[in-house]
């Protein structure tokens, strides 16, 4: 029996599946269309129900439109609720992988797995379609900026650095991607890929969370 | 229990068995027949985000009746809660609902059923003690959070691996708290012995 609201359960599941995901997977484009369309057709509904009554319905006098109506209202709630959770799940997710330091976009270009470990970034990229909304996509985007205005205030500390103390001040890393030139205080060093390296841990930290370097040993 | 919060939303969705109070020409959809009315009288599983306030809000009349009544779901019958009540621990509260607690809880608000609230404390309290139990055995290597998928990882038989199947999402995070914290305390002391 296919009932208002199904479509909006369908869109929670997914939001559920998601919260033990490492990566995000892909935007439910069409759900939420639907879901959208739900509501304005129950709006309509609504509209259509209350017009004879020209702004003076009283529920007593007609008590089962009082009761469509309420099922109409609960109806829009209910997949109201289901969207915002959805979406909210969604940007929990995308602000966690910006702190994380993971390049979302690039990412999500890639359809890549492993926010943590960008490291498999590489590994899997597939599909050329991003997973990210473009509204969630500009979201990204100014979070990231609103982020490093934030920590633009503290010079002398990374807030998204590791929690981790290092135990080598020096580690060997191999490059996945090529990065380009990086410059160090012992000069610069060209990443291309497949070379490795013996550097400082805390040059090359965001290379390795962004997924360009992998850590060896 | 916050508005955001998935398996809120999850659990509102579990259905309740209810009967209309009055005729509603609009709402044949409701009992898949979409073009007639829905009579008085005609029962239908309504999810509990509709049923709630069905049930509680007034009709307005001058008999102060309710749209629709509601029974107790299969979940919580006499038989479920009879089981419960032999043993706790023997009951897969997953195969009634997956959210059994939560359609309790909210079951509890509805109804005037005195007894459901002591029987599922003691099942909690019984069933909790069972599952910090295996979730204490943890083998160290079993993967984070999927460990009891995995009955090899924890060492446990196939008796806890079936009363692991049976819980529920609420008891489900309980067992992955407790496991993981089990888990991470083993991890640290470790790191203790090799520094």
């Amino acid at each position: 029996m296919p009932m208002y609201g199904d479509q909006g359960n369908k869109l929670v599941q997914h939001a559920k599946r998601m919260q033990n995901l490492a990566h995000l997977p892909p935007y439910q484009t069409e759900l939420v269309r639907a879901v959208t369309r739900e509501v304005r057709d129950l709006d309509k509904d609504v509209a259509s129900l209350l017009e004879p009554f020209q702004g003076s319905f009283d529920p007593s006098a007609d008590q089962s439109t009082a009761c469509t109506l309420l099922v109409n209202h609960l109806s829009m709630r209910r997949n109201k609720r289901c969207l915002l959770a959805y979406h909210r799940t969604r940007t929990d997710k995308l602000e966690e992988l910006v702190w994380n330091g993971s390049d979302v976009l690039d990412l999500a270009g890639q359809q890549a797995g492993g926010g943590a470990n960008g490291a498999t970034a590489a590994a899997d990229s597939g599909a050329s379609s991003s997973s990210l909304s473009p509204q969630e996509e500009d979201y990204v985007r100014q979070y990231g900026d609103l982020l490093a205005a934030y920590k633009g205030q503290w010079t002398d500390i990374d807030l998204t650095g590791s929690l981790e103390p290092p135990r080598d001040l020096f580690i060997d890393v191999r490059v996945l991607k090529d990065a380009g030139e990086i410059q160090t205080e012992y000069g610069a060093i060209n990443l291309t890929k497949n070379s490795q390296f013996y550097v400082r841990q805390g040059d090359v930290e965001r290379l390795i969370a962004q997924g360009y370097l992998q850590k060896l040993g | 229990m916050s508005y955001y919060d998935i398996d809120a939303i999850l659990t509102d969705a579990e259905k309740i068995p209810c009967t209309f109070q009055l005729d509603i020409p609009d709402l044949g959809y409701l009992d898949n027949t979409p073009n007639q009315p829905l009579k008085a009288g005609t029962k239908v599983s309504l999810p509990l985000w509709l049923a709630e306030m069905l049930v509680i809000a007034n009709t307005g009349g001058p008999d102060n009746k309710t749209f629709v009544t509601f029974d107790l779901p299969r979940a919580l019958g006499n038989d479920v809660v009879q089981a419960l009540k032999a043993d706790p621990r023997a009951v897969p509260l997953r195969d009634q609902s997956a959210h059994f607690y939560g359609l309790a809880t909210h079951m509890m608000d509805l109804s005037e059923e005195q007894e459901l609230g002591s029987v599922l404390r003691k099942t909690f309290v019984t069933r909790a003690a069972e599952i910090s139990l295996h979730a204490r055995k943890v083998g160290g290597v079993s993967a984070k959070g999927k460990g009891k998928e995995e009955g090899s990882n924890l060492g446990i038989g196939g008796a806890g691996e079936e009363f692991l199947r049976g819980l529920d999402e609420w008891e489900r995070k309980l067992f992955r708290k407790a496991h993981d914290g089990a888990k991470s305390g083993k991890e640290w002391m470790e790191s203790i012995k090799k520094n």
